[in-house]
């Protein structure tokens, strides 16, 4: 391994991308831009307010009692609003279809004192935002039968190991975010790179001089790794950091950064988030064979990387994977990223946790696979 | 870096039995050549007659099927013997975002030459020595190929090997070329010029022909003037097409692919 050489392919990627003023926009605002739309979203979601209207379609008093105690307890709920005007079920039916309200619940008809069944229905559009509201309202409604009876109901109180029991999907959901981002740019940024060096006659003419394959691998490692340093830098100091800005004249106040509360290490978070963004140049280099063109590098994105936000954690734990597809999860790349990065913003883990070596150590040993793997395609034999 | 190795080997560039197959179809079939240092020698025939395999295993981009290379005494493919290797390829080879010293300066760097006068050098020689920040881009055509030069013979190789470097370039800097590559051969590099204009064959100190893979006839121009009877380098060509097809369908045939 020749330094000056690996240093003249590394000098040559940073000398392109600052030639490339887009790319350097995508590989950096894209991602600020992408994670700040997402904290809004998610933290302007909690805060909607949920329509209800309370029916009693029985019409006996022991249902007027009920939907007298429900109303009670419901209007004592944040973020539940009752209408008072609708009286029965067919208009409480309407007004769901027609987006007016978000929940009805029902005391139907035969509803006594023995058989006490509650129906709550909502639209079933969204099931996901709709569940948003089902669990305050159970509470009132448990309580407000079990007031009925004459029972008092406990109270419960949530804590967790790690974190805060009401941290945010926000808090949970940044540092898999921040690993994913990586991963993604600097995938398709070495696939295309190295697609236009075989397309373009250059690795022909790379292949003409002394350098060699694990020279090449190495300067570009060396040049995306640059780059991927300053996105995961910018990208991480956006999430945890937050710097409020007062309001000024016109303009109203906001905040730059998410804030999100993590307590591990910001540099043990960084060495996970580089050593799968390595793997990445490699796992570029290699799919560049396989491809003709840059649209067809494209065709590997559902190939590469959507399975992988699939499967990887990103929206269910590995342990409630359909048991076919947990050991598929558990050889990809982002799976062990994404473990480590919640261990570590998390859980605080440093690297004497077991758990965080382990990522760290599935991580490089995929990574230097895909750099063998990539070696292997650069061959003097290009035509 | 003119190398002289202490046995200065006879010929600069020699190859015993070459042959390279792609299935049943043999790109290059059978070839010996050993071309002694110091001159420029034209490798001629119609395109698809294997000009490009055969210098891409002479460099030792390509694997020979069977059959031996050695460049300078070395046997190929050796990386460390690239460094003595100039190669200019068909396509450009460069990077277009890159500014012309850009470029230069990367091949420079692989293949080890540090010299900035030297890189200079090779640049004023193309004539571009004026245009150092310009993207390779923003380059016309011919401007793009003498870089493309440039980049190949920035670490003065001993031994040059040139797939049709003149195709796309205008009449006047073709001229500029030759005299580039007469210099060139004066200082005692070794030359290999492919083409498949025959005009350009005149310029060359010898001729290989070459066809289907093999070689049909080499010499001086004027010996295989001689040789064919023919003042007309293209109907030597046919002729000795035809004297290897053994019939007229052959020379036909070849001259159909000159075209």
């Amino acid at each position: 391994m020749n330094r000056r050489r690996v240093a003249a392919v590394f000098v040559r990627i940073v000398a392109q991308f600052r030639r490339d003023p887009r790319t350097l926009a995508l590989l950096f605002a894209a991602p600020i831009a992408i994670i700040a739309l997402l904290g809004w979203v998610l933290s302007s979601s909690g805060t909607t307010t949920a329509h209800v209207a309370i029916v009693n379609a029985s019409g006996n008093p022991a249902g007027d009692a009920i939907v007298l105690k429900l109303t009670t307890a419901l209007q004592g709920q944040p973020r539940v609003e009752i209408a008072s005007d609708v009286h029965d079920a067919a208009t409480a039916r309407q007004r769901l279809i027609d987006k007016q309200l978000d929940l009805v619940v029902t005391v139907p008809a035969d509803f006594t004192i023995q058989n006490r069944k509650i129906e709550v229905t909502t639209l079933g559009l969204n099931p996901a935002g709709e569940s948003g509201v089902l669990p305050a309202i159970q509470q009132a409604l448990i309580g407000a039968v079990a007031q009925e009876a004459g029972a008092v109901l406990p109270t419960i109180e949530r804590t967790s190991v790690y974190g805060s029991p009401d941290a945010t999907q926000l808090d949970t959901l940044a540092p898999v975010v921040v690993g994913f981002f990586v991963y993604f740019f600097v995938f398709i940024l070495t696939g295309i790179s190295f697609l236009r060096e075989r397309m373009g006659g250059t690795l022909e003419r790379l292949m003409a001089t002394p350098v060699s394959r694990g020279e090449i691998v190495m300067g570009y490692s060396l040049g995306f790794g640059f780059f991927a340093t300053l996105q995961i830098a910018l990208v991480l100091a956006f999430v945890i950091g937050r710097f409020d800005i007062p309001s000024l004249g016109p303009v109203p106040a906001f905040a730059i950064g998410l804030g999100v509360k993590t307590i591990g290490s910001p540099l043990i978070a960084y060495l996970l988030v580089l050593v799968l963004g390595l793997g990445a140049v490699s796992l570029g280099i290699f799919i560049s064979t396989f491809a003709r063109s840059e649209f067809q590098i494209l065709q590997f994105i559902p190939i590469v990387i959507v399975p992988q936000g699939l499967l990887g954690g990103f929206f269910w734990p590995i342990d409630q994977l359909p048991s076919l597809l947990q050991p598929v999860a558990r050889i990809l790349p982002v799976t062990y990223a994404i473990d480590g990065l919640r261990q570590v913003m998390i859980a605080g883990a440093d690297l004497t946790s077991s758990a965080v070596l382990l990522d760290l150590g599935v991580l490089a040993a995929i990574a230097a696979i895909f750099v063998v793997l990539a070696a292997a395609t650069i061959r003097r034999e290009v035509a | 870096m003119i190398v002289a190795p202490s046995q200065t080997p006879e010929a600069a560039v020699e190859a015993v039995a070459l042959r390279k197959s792609f299935g049943p179809i043999h790109a290059v079939d059978g070839i010996d050549l050993a071309l002694p240092p110091g001159r420029i020698y034209g490798l001629l025939g119609p395109n698809g007659s294997g000009k490009t395999t055969l210098i891409r295993l002479l460099t030792g981009l390509a694997s020979a099927t069977s059959g031996t290379v050695r460049v300078l005494g070395v046997a190929m493919p050796s990386r460390s013997n690239l460094a003595r290797v100039g190669y200019m390829t068909q396509a450009d080879g460069i990077y277009p975002e890159l500014s012309v010293w850009e470029n230069l300066r990367f091949f420079a760097a692989l293949y080890g030459q540090t010299d900035r006068a030297a890189m200079i050098k090779s640049l004023e020689l193309v004539d571009l020595a004026g245009r150092l920040g310009t993207p390779a881009q923003n380059l016309s055509g011919g401007m793009r190929r003498r870089l493309s030069m440039a980049c190949a013979l920035v670490h003065n190789p001993a031994v040059i090997f040139l797939d049709e470097p003149t195709v796309g370039v205008d009449p006047a800097l073709r001229v500029q070329f030759w005299e580039h590559f007469h210099r060139l051969a004066a200082d005692g590099a070794t030359l290999l010029v492919s083409s498949h204009v025959m005009d350009e064959a005149d310029r060359c100190d010898e001729l290989l022909f070459i066809r289907d893979g093999r070689v049909l006839a080499r010499g001086t121009t004027a010996e295989l003037r001689k040789r064919a009877a023919t003042d007309n380098l293209e109907t030597a060509f046919l002729k000795f097409a035809g004297d290897s097809a053994g019939s007229a369908t052959g020379a036909t045939s070849a001259k159909e692919t000159l075209r």
